[in-house]
């Protein structure tokens, strides 16, 4: 027989077996090109792996560990009063919303916005009330300039959305005009001196929200259902 | 998770081609994971699961970037490569990772799981959803297009 071209690389890479394995291995045992092929075959998967084998080795960054690694205390605490018979169901959903919502709460300067005088104190506007309005929490991209800590509904009924932004860092909920800041976070890492000094800014608004949450946090799906109902019930 | 996490990573890097973009992916990937972790059959593969999910996430991303007309990082710029991304980030691209930039993407994902990651070609199949014949041979053009461009003298 004469191998295909398949079967010489599946040879190679010993993924073939029964007779079609003796059949290709007689084939390339009377033929040297062949051979050869199977050792190009051979080395150049030497090569790929030494390539890619000190990738493996790389410390990996906080981003990545971080939903991963056991949630903290006090969110357990949280969770396991208000919905006892779901812990478990919601154990990586806190696990992965708090934990890169924490590392990111480092380097974090916080300002209140102020929004044109027409507007209403604590409305928002602009990218942040874009970014509230579209932006889920499963889907958002780690290095996105807002980011979504927690969505929750509040005592009242209303959508709440515990955020983090470059120069804002809050709990705002959607009232029938718009997105209404409820909490701000205060503190600034880089010598403000008019701001107090607050290491913890999203772990603040993070107890904040559960403080404020009726039912827990919102899942991934009932996020999505809520931003298609335009954050409304 | 964890276990598999730097394999996922490598894989990740593999396919973007750049060690942020990789990691970018690679955190999409842990997140819809664990979002979606109720669909995930205990008993089958996680990692294989895993993978699944990461290079679903990479057509997607690659298609929405496409479509915004953006482009990764430029492949023959390797001498830029660390600079946004840190010290850790700084892996060096070679010929190799050149080479593997210019395959095509079917061949590229075939060649990382074969060749890097040691799936067999059955499992490998499974994770990008094709027949085991369809992927040896996207294997075997990759591969030529590999050695062509790097040169037999591996």
């Amino acid at each position: 027989m004469t191998p295909t071209p398949e079967q010489i690389a599946a040879f190679a890479d010993d993924q073939l077996d029964g007779e079609e394995r003796d059949a290709v291995a007689t084939a390339i045992a009377a033929d040297p090109a062949l051979q050869r092929q199977v050792e190009a075959h051979r080395a150049l998967s030497a090569k790929l792996s030494a390539h890619f084998a000190p990738l493996m080795d790389r410390e990996l960054p906080e981003t990545l560990t971080a939903p991963l690694e056991p949630r903290e205390a006090e969110v357990v605490d949280f969770d396991a009063a208000r919905e006892r018979k779901e812990t478990r169901r919601t154990i990586p959903r806190w696990g992965w919303i708090a934990g890169p919502a924490l590392a990111a709460s480092l380097a974090l300067a916080v300002v209140l916005p102020r929004g044109g005088s027409d507007d209403a104190p604590g409305a928002l506007s602009g990218e942040l009330a874009s970014a509230l309005d579209s932006q889920l929490s499963a889907t958002q991209r780690a290095d996105a300039d807002t980011r979504i800590l927690l969505s929750f509904a509040n005592a009242e009924g209303d959508y709440c959305r515990a955020f983090t932004a470059p120069e804002v860092s809050g709990i705002a909920c959607r009232e029938a005009d718009g997105w209404q800041l409820e909490r701000l976070a205060t503190g600034s890492e880089a010598g403000a001196s008019e701001y107090r000094q607050a290491g913890s800014d999203v772990s603040d608004i993070l107890a904040a929200a559960q403080e404020m949450a009726r039912g827990g946090g919102l899942d991934a799906e009932a996020e999505a259902a809520a931003r298609a109902k335009g954050w409304r019930d | 998770m964890l276990e598999i996490l730097p394999r996922l990573r490598r894989f990740a890097t593999g396919l973007a081609g750049h060690p942020s973009d990789g990691d970018d992916l690679c955190q999409m990937t842990v997140e819809r994971a664990l979002a979606n972790r109720a669909k995930w059959q205990e008993g089958t593969r996680l990692d294989s699961w895993m993978y699944r999910i990461m290079r679903n996430i990479w057509i997607d991303e690659t298609r929405s970037r496409a479509r915004r007309g953006q482009t990764f990082v430029d492949p023959d710029a390797g001498e830029r490569v660390g600079g946004e991304g840190g010290q850790e980030a700084r892996v060096e691209l070679n010929n190799i990772d050149r080479a593997m930039q210019k395959l095509p993407d079917d061949q590229r994902e075939a060649v990382l799981l074969v060749m890097v990651e040691g799936y067999a070609y059955k499992e490998a199949a499974e994770i990008v959803g094709c027949p085991v014949g369809t992927l040896n041979s996207r294997l075997v053009r990759g591969r030529d297009a590999l050695m062509q461009m790097i040169g037999d003298a591996a």
